[in-house]
């Protein structure tokens, strides 16, 4: 069947059954939107948009099964039988033991955070992610980037620039040895990196490695099923397998979870915290309480409990996983087409630009990341989002980190936009690479202390 | 809207019709006997599917009406500026008069970050009484909090009409014994639940205003039933019949500097909280915190659906037709309860009835929790969910590991909002006969499993 339709386009297997209308605006409106959003693509109204590539974070649209169960959501504040048919799903496609419902992925950090480190730890990880940093720099641990040196690197094409380079684990261990490491970070896809898989080998590796040394995988899994789907298309051994079995066999290499559902899940709020061993999750369901809500519904209405149950399972489906990323996979090569710099294999849940490549005439204090995303939404409507230098916001000393990657983002929401966006996206991509030397940069006029890439504002340099 | 309404006590009818049901299942004693087992002896550790009719909070699980749900269709989903997100910041502009509108995914995450930013060790938070999370949040930055609700809270037969009212000479007492630099935040909780669900009248409102302005302090509303309350300081309290509820509510926000919402009361939503603040310094802190825990600052860990819906919820909440049925189906069943010899807390309060439960059972010693009793039993007897509001909830342990028992042993009947119909009302009366022929029995439960705080929702009993 998979072979059958191999070559043919990756029409979505699933139709239209309820739209929602955009509001069309002109070049002079857009001008006038970015300006008073201080040149942040955050701080836009969302009306004034097009096409949202902002995040595929809760933007996902829902199937009419998931619409079906959302109805029948139990809202009892305690022992919802929604709950339980989410921790099913979870345990049956998951694996993991014990569950633990939040209202979204990072309330789940926040609360393993406080639970495993202890001030003066060190988590190892492959690259760090916004907030899961933050959360653990919060409960007072540092982070260790251990991700292969490929990842940094936005030319090479090396298939798996998740992977954990074990070498560099190795150094921290033998430095500050295993007892000050809770446990490993683990990301599928890696985010940061460009939505990059980790293999099923190096996976397998890192486990061996760890259980020598008795430490746990922590794994960060909101887009496990579009790791799943690299690894079937290009690790050996995995052609042949479902996308559900290597779900269960990566999350089986791990100890525990944290899950925003927002993304592989295919809802709209939602996350939980998973874990094998009883003491965490006792320990977390007294923690949950304080600040997410009861253990059984953790901060989530009946109802979004009972979407991702349903999610989980769609999400495993081959069909929904190759459409998936099958149309981030089409904007890539059209963009390419058009010579805009890209940051290859493509990954799962968008397309990456190039934006030191892009704007090389820019240095990376005049934020050439920020100013090519605002540079996109004048031009078409189209909001992406920086992931550069004001994502990577400052160390404890108050310097700038400076990223070797300096990315604009463009994430595709699930089942939300047709072929005929992803042209209108590619197409203004062009447009703008066009005239790229006409652009000048920007400087930051406003900076919040936390996550600044949120709220930060900007002024056109003149 | 009009005097006469509250005191005419013919068949209620609701100003609503039914649009969507949720089946039931019917369960034998049997059963029951078996599930409560199961659970520990708690009924928060039940599962929903074993419970007829479910009084175990007023919180998240009202119905919606077909407008909300429309408002739920319509969601913007966007991470950022979206339209539900301006849609609902507009609503609580207009509602609370104060300039930063944060959502938050429920009211505990709203407390949190407030009293987190305001509070700290060595600080001092004084209210009317703070309920068990409220609490909690407070505890957890090393801050101490402080009830002190007005004596004629204490006397649960006094027609006294506003027991949420805070006792002022004590606030002054207090706010003298620990300096106005060392107190947080006086926190006014309306209606005040864990008192009974009683409510605050704009007298005590107004004396607490010009208290906290003669010591500059910081006044905090914890408004998630400020509708409820409002319908008593318009039918109670002189001189406002000709206002609305809604004024009534504003008048009362004027006032504060800061208003926490847990949107799941009266934002007629199942999920959803407010932190609203009217100082830009504190709101900025506030919404780094905010982005931390809980999501960006236009939609803080709701989805745009939910942010939809709440907006609609908190203009429909403020309905005349509304708050008069959802306040007299309150003391329908509070009024049946008294009538059948139930102690109850009167008069009835406004989201649910409080009986007391160490009256009703006398013989039972405080240290076996009377109220955990009654609360099994009514699990058994009916299938009915509700919760102990005493010293499983409130208790404390001596330096001897003796309970220090809570001030009352209540047990709370909640209603959920535009639930359960007067047949259903008149079931939970009926099973009440039964109740009563167990009051002379002597013996209560003990805890075999209690976590370090608020254990109340996952504590484990044994029948003793």
């Amino acid at each position: 069947m998979a072979n059958k339709f191999e070559k043919r386009s990756w029409a979505e297997p699933y139709r239209m059954k309820m739209v929602e209308l955009l509001k069309m605006t002109t070049k002079s409106q857009r001008d006038k939107a970015i300006k008073e959003a201080g040149y942040n693509t955050f701080l836009l109204h969302a009306s004034d948009v097009y096409i949202d590539l902002l995040t595929d974070s809760g933007t996902n649209a829902m199937s009419d099964q998931q619409w079906g169960a959302f109805m029948t959501g139990d809202e009892a504040y305690a022992g919802s039988k929604s709950y339980y048919l989410m921790e099913k799903a979870i345990q049956k496609y998951y694996g993991y033991k014990y569950v633990i419902p939040t209202h979204q992925g990072r309330g789940a950090e926040n609360i393993l955070s406080q639970i495993l480190i202890k001030k003066g730890d060190f988590i190892p990880g492959n690259m760090y992610f916004t907030t899961t940093r933050l959360h653990q720099e919060l409960a007072g641990g540092t982070f260790v980037d251990i991700i292969i040196d490929e990842a940094h690197d936005a030319n090479s094409e090396y298939p798996f620039k998740g992977n954990v380079d074990i070498s560099k684990l190795d150094d921290l261990v033998k430095k500050v040895g295993a007892k000050k490491i809770p446990y490993v970070c683990i990301a599928t896809n890696v985010n940061m990196a460009g939505g990059q898989p980790i293999s099923m080998a190096n996976l397998k590796e890192l486990r061996e490695y760890t259980h020598k040394h008795g430490i746990r995988i922590i794994h960060d899994m909101t887009r496990v099923a579009e790791n799943a789907f690299f690894i079937q298309q290009r690790e050996e051994g995995y052609a042949k397998r479902t996308i559900e079995s290597i779900v269960l066999e990566i999350c089986s290499l791990t100890d525990g979870a944290t899950m925003s559902a927002k993304k592989d899940a295919l809802v709209n709020i939602g996350g939980f915290l998973a874990t094998n061993e009883w003491d965490v999750y006792e320990e977390a369901r007294n923690l949950v309480v304080v600040y997410e809500g009861l253990h059984t519904y953790g901060g989530l209405a009946g109802r979004d409990m009972e979407a991702i149950a349903v999610g989980i399972k769609e999400s495993l489906c081959d069909h929904h996983q190759k459409a998936r990323v099958g149309q981030v996979e089409y904007l890539g090569k059209k963009m390419e087409e058009y010579g805009v710099p890209l940051v290859k294999p493509f990954g799962g849940h968008g397309i990456f630009v190039d934006a030191k490549a892009f704007l090389p005439h820019l240095t990376q204090d005049q934020f050439p990341a920020q100013t090519l995303a605002a540079e996109i939404y004048a031009d078409s409507g189209v909001r992406t989002m920086e992931r550069g230098i004001v994502s990577a916001g400052r160390k404890a000393n108050g310097e700038n980190y400076y990223p070797k990657l300096e990315l604009v983002r463009f994430t595709i929401p699930r089942r939300v936009y047709t072929q005929a966006h992803m042209d209108v996206i590619a197409e203004s991509a062009a447009v703008v690479y066009d005239r790229r030397k006409k652009i000048k940069g920007l400087t930051m006029i406003y900076e919040p202390k936390y996550l600044r890439f949120f709220q930060a504002k900007f002024e056109k340099i003149k | 809207m009009g005097e006469n309404k509250i005191n005419k006590m013919r068949t209620l009818t609701e100003p609503f019709k039914i649009k969507v049901v949720e089946p039931l299942k019917v369960t034998t004693e049997e059963y029951r006997v078996e599930a409560l087992a199961k659970a520990g002896y708690n009924p928060f550790l039940l599962s929903s599917k074993d419970v007829f009719i479910d009084l175990l909070t007023d919180s998240g699980t009202g119905a919606m009406s077909d407008r909300q749900w429309s408002g739920i269709m319509m969601g913007d989903e966007s991470y950022a500026g979206a339209r539900s997100w301006e849609h609902l910041e507009a609503v609580v502009k207009d509602l609370t008069g104060m300039p930063y509108v944060l959502p938050t995914h429920q009211g505990r995450a709203a407390e949190r970050i407030l009293y987190s930013t305001i509070g700290g060790k060595g600080k001092v938070f004084i209210s009317n009484t703070h309920f068990d999370t409220t609490r909690a949040n407070i505890e957890f930055t090393n801050a101490t909090a402080i009830d002190i609700v007005c004596e004629e809270a204490k006397d649960n037969q006094s027609d006294y009409p506003f027991k949420g009212n805070i006792d002022l000479k004590k606030l002054k007492e207090l706010v003298a014994k620990y300096g106005s630099e060392n107190i947080a935040a006086i926190i006014m909780t309306v209606t005040n639940n864990s008192s009974g669900g009683q409510p605050v009248s704009m007298e005590n409102y107004k004396a607490v205003r010009k208290i906290c302005s003669e010591n500059n302090l910081f006044l905090v509303m914890d408004g998630c039933r400020i509708a409820e309350n409002s319908y008593f300081v318009h039918h109670k309290e002189a001189g406002y019949l000709t206002k609305t509820y809604r004024e009534i509510a504003q008048e009362m926000l004027s006032m504060s500097d800061a208003f926490v919402m847990s949107a799941k009361k009266d934002g007629l939503v199942n999920m959803g909280g407010l932190l609203v603040v009217r100082d830009e310094a504190i709101s900025v802190k506030c919404k780094n915190l905010l982005i931390i825990s809980e999501g960006f600052t236009t939609y803080g860990g709701l989805s745009g659906r939910d942010m939809e819906a709440l907006a609609i919820g908190l203009v429909e909440v403020f309905d005349e037709d509304y708050l008069h049925y959802r306040i007299m189906s309150t003391t329908y069943l509070g009024q049946g309860l008294k009538k059948k010899g139930i102690p109850i807390v009167w008069p009835v309060g406004g989201h649910a009835v409080y009986i007391d439960a160490k009256e009703l059972y006398k013989n039972i010693p405080l240290k076996e929790y009377p109220g955990q009793a009654l609360v099994c039993d009514l699990y058994i007897k009916g299938g009915i969910r509700c919760v102990e509001v005493g010293s499983v909830m409130f208790g404390k342990y001596d330096e001897n590991g003796e309970l220090i028992p809570a001030e009352k042993e209540l047990v709370r009947l909640a209603i959920p909002r535009r639930v359960y119909t007067q047949s259903h009302i008149d079931y939970v009366l009926d099973v009440f006969d039964d109740i009563l022929e167990l009051r002379e029995q002597k013996r209560g439960f003990e805890i075999t499993y209690e976590p370090p705080f608020l254990r109340h929702f996952t504590a484990h009993f044994k029948p003793l």
